[in-house]
């Protein structure tokens, strides 16, 4: 009974550090093996609703695959990438680079979820942090969650910090 | 029974942290929706135009908010205490007196939303056609001077005397001397902090001495560079005070050894030279001239108390001071001369300027101080050895040093009255030219006419190997710390020669203001460089 108590108590105060921003839902991730990017949008453009979101697939993020949305139509944006990959035995050189949410409408606010389905290759650096910028256009405004925070464990110190997973080695 | 009883309490408490953290967590998650707020509207307009003062203003923010801070700075660049704010939801209404000057009026906010996070900005209006009126700074209060210069004088007193006292007594005499003079030098340091803390308010709001029994300038202070720097120099003189209470000479000398490293600190952390540039070399020069002022000036009274009671264990004290003092004295002269070199730019404000002239009285002072030193050193201290109980010439000697010393923290405390010559020279030149280059990026900033009243920024934006950097948009905030006054945001617009323009950007005060560009260069990449720049006073 305690035991559970306390199981529940630790389980609300980790979900409440979430915070007002756009972030990831999974905050850590491994690399060298796939990785589903959850965007968590937990509010409009200072009262705005929101109108379209834009994820930039950063460099050595792979095998993007957007999910739908119900609501939204689901664009993806297409170029070279930085470098060249190995995935399941293949070289890779381009992919996708942007995927695009537009047609729907959230209220102010009101929480959604937008889900990208990703490889983190082997180029990436362990325990660093992988941001990918995201911009949100709201039918008033634009809210650019672009900034890369100097400290990694403190994105407060920003004021539109770009949502981030911290990479772990292989194992 | 007992142990059963023992048990359900503890469940007890247990379940209701459970209960506490899943309120906290809900509440946490109703924030998470409405975020940190943001601004929606003002009335009037940020930036507007009128012919007569608005009654209010009003600050509509898109959720419920809870005022933290409301500056308003009038035409004259003078604080008002005279408002009153009322928040009502996300509402904050701010009533204006009714005496407002012409010019330019700023408004100050800082607000907690309500997930706690303090949001803050500024919001300008100008009353009469006086776009381009300068604003005259508030006269100063000659009264309040005197005091602000007398607490300086304690501080000082506290920190050099009081905390390089207990330094001498735990390091170089190990034993207590003049224990009386060092615990009333700190009392004065306290009392002199805790004082100048409420005049810096005082002098921010342009309030009177009277005032300083009111919150207003307690709270205005708080928010200066002054603040953290009293901090440290309280906590340095408490650290202090323990070294001399204390009876392990390893603690003492532990103590000590940390409060004149806060000594350092607290004089590096404000004050007109440590905000010269380039800081990575002036704030540690400060930072070693405070720690060996401290050194010096704290040996003097221990010293003459125990050369008018000689005892055998005195040639060894004043000889070990002598070995540590020589690179101490030298350190100071090297870290004074490049403190002199950066402030005065050239020899001919030793006499020219104020402060030029405050640092000439000082090097006489010093030099005064120099001779008396080697007069103990090589003269009175090796006749000390021939005759140990003769020293009365040291004695005096000891006490004029004493007395010259306080002469030298009396008069460099005026320092606080006068800007450096640095500051006059960035003055004189038209537009204020700032160059801000980091690996990523290279701005040229032209400020004109670079001083207080409405000034045009023009922005250069190049790539870091100074080939054109093409922005899709470019946002210039201005802030004043020193000041308190919160981020001032404007979009630059870009011209037909590839230079971003803000006109008529409001500068109220002197002081040194914060400058932050950030260009959007792409929909997902955004170039921000910083850097501070200093308004002269007039």
């Amino acid at each position: 009974m305690s035991r559970r108590s306390l199981l529940v108590a630790a389980m609300a105060l980790a979900a409440s550090s979430a915070s007002a921003h756009v972030t990831l839902e999974n905050r850590q991730a491994v690399i060298g093996s796939p990785y589903k990017a959850v965007f968590v949008v937990p509010h409009g453009c200072a009262g705005s609703a929101t109108v379209k979101l834009r994820v930039q697939i950063p460099p050595g993020v792979i095998a993007t695959e957007a999910k739908a949305t119900p609501g939204w139509e689901v664009a993806t944006v297409t170029g070279k990438y930085t470098g060249e990959y190995e995935f399941q035995g293949k070289k890779v050189a381009e992919g996708i680079t942007e995927v695009d949410w537009s047609g729907g409408k959230l209220p102010d606010k009101t929480r959604e979820t937008f889900v990208i389905d990703t490889f983190l290759t082997n180029n990436l650096k362990p325990n660093t942090t992988l941001y990918f910028p995201v911009v949100q256009e709201c039918e008033q405004g634009v809210s650019r969650w672009i900034e890369i925070p100097a400290d990694a464990d403190h994105p407060h110190t920003t004021k539109w910090p770009a949502p981030g997973v911290k990479l772990l080695p292989a194992p | 029974m007992a142990c059963a009883g023992r048990e359900t309490a503890a469940s007890a408490v247990i379940r209701l942290v459970a209960a506490i953290a899943i309120v906290l967590s809900a509440c946490c998650f109703a924030n998470e929706a409405s975020a940190h707020a943001s601004l929606v509207s003002t009335e009037p307009s940020d930036g507007s135009m009128m012919a007569n003062a608005p009654k209010t203003v009003r600050l509509r923010f898109n959720e419920p908010i809870t005022p933290a801070s409301i500056k308003l700075i009038d035409g004259e660049g003078r604080a008002r205490d005279d408002v009153s704010v009322s928040a009502r939801d996300d509402t904050i209404e701010i009533s204006l007196p009714n005496d407002l000057p012409r010019g330019t009026q700023v408004v100050s906010y800082r607000v907690f939303s309500a997930d706690g996070h303090p949001v803050g900005g500024s919001l300008v209006f100008s009353l009469g056609m006086s776009a381009n009126k300068v604003i005259v700074p508030a006269d100063r209060v000659p009264a309040l001077d005197a005091l602000i210069w007398l607490a300086r004088v304690s501080i000082y007193l506290g920190l050099f005397a009081g905390v390089g006292g207990a330094f001498f007594g735990a390091w170089i005499s190990r034993k207590s001397s003049a224990q009386q003079v060092i615990v009333a030098a700190l009392v004065i340091g306290f009392a002199g902090a805790a004082v100048a803390w409420g005049l810096q308010g005082l002098d921010l709001l342009g309030l009177t001495p009277i005032d300083i029994l009111a919150s207003a300038p307690w709270l205005a202070a708080a928010d200066t560079s002054l603040a953290p720097s009293l901090l440290v120099a309280i906590v340095a003189m408490a650290l202090a005070m323990m070294a001399l209470l204390n009876v392990s000479g390893r603690s003492k000398r532990m103590l000590s050894a940390v409060a004149i490293l806060g000594v350092g600190t607290a004089l590096a952390a404000s004050g007109h030279a440590s905000t010269a540039s380039p800081q990575w070399l002036i704030r540690p020069m400060v930072f070693l001239h405070g720690i060996g002022v401290a050194f010096w000036i704290g040996a003097l009274a221990p010293l003459a108390v125990m050369a008018k009671r000689p005892a055998a264990s005195l040639l060894v004290i004043l000889n070990r001071f002598s070995r540590v003092a020589v690179p101490v004295v030298a350190a100071l002269a090297l870290t004074g001369l490049v403190l002199a070199v950066v402030q005065l730019v050239s020899v001919r404000a030793l006499v020219a300027t104020n402060y030029g002239l405050i640092l000439s009285i000082k090097l006489v002072l010093v030099a005064g101080l120099l001779g008396l030193a080697a007069l103990n050193r090589f003269r009175l201290t090796p006749r000390l050895a021939l005759d140990p109980l003769n020293t009365h010439a040291l004695v005096r000697s000891i006490l004029l040093e004493c007395v010259i010393a306080t002469g030298i923290l009396a008069v460099v405390a005026g320092w606080r009255f006068t800007p450096p010559p640095r500051a006059l020279v960035a003055a004189a030149v038209k537009p204020l030219a700032i160059h801000i280059h980091t690996d990523v990026a290279m701005f040229q900033v032209l400020i004109s006419p670079g001083t207080v009243g409405k000034d045009s920024f023009v922005l250069q934006l190049m790539e870091g190997d100074a080939s054109p950097l093409v922005a899709k948009e470019t946002t210039l905030i201005l802030s004043l710390p020193d000041r308190g006054i919160e981020p001032l945001q404007r979009t630059a617009t870009l011209g037909a020669d590839g230079d971003w323009r803000v006109p008529d950007v409001p500068i109220p005060y002197p002081g040194r203001w914060h400058m932050r560009i950030e260009a959007l260069v792409t929909d997902f990449r955004k170039v921000t460089l910083e850097d501070d720049f200093d308004v002269p006073e007039r």
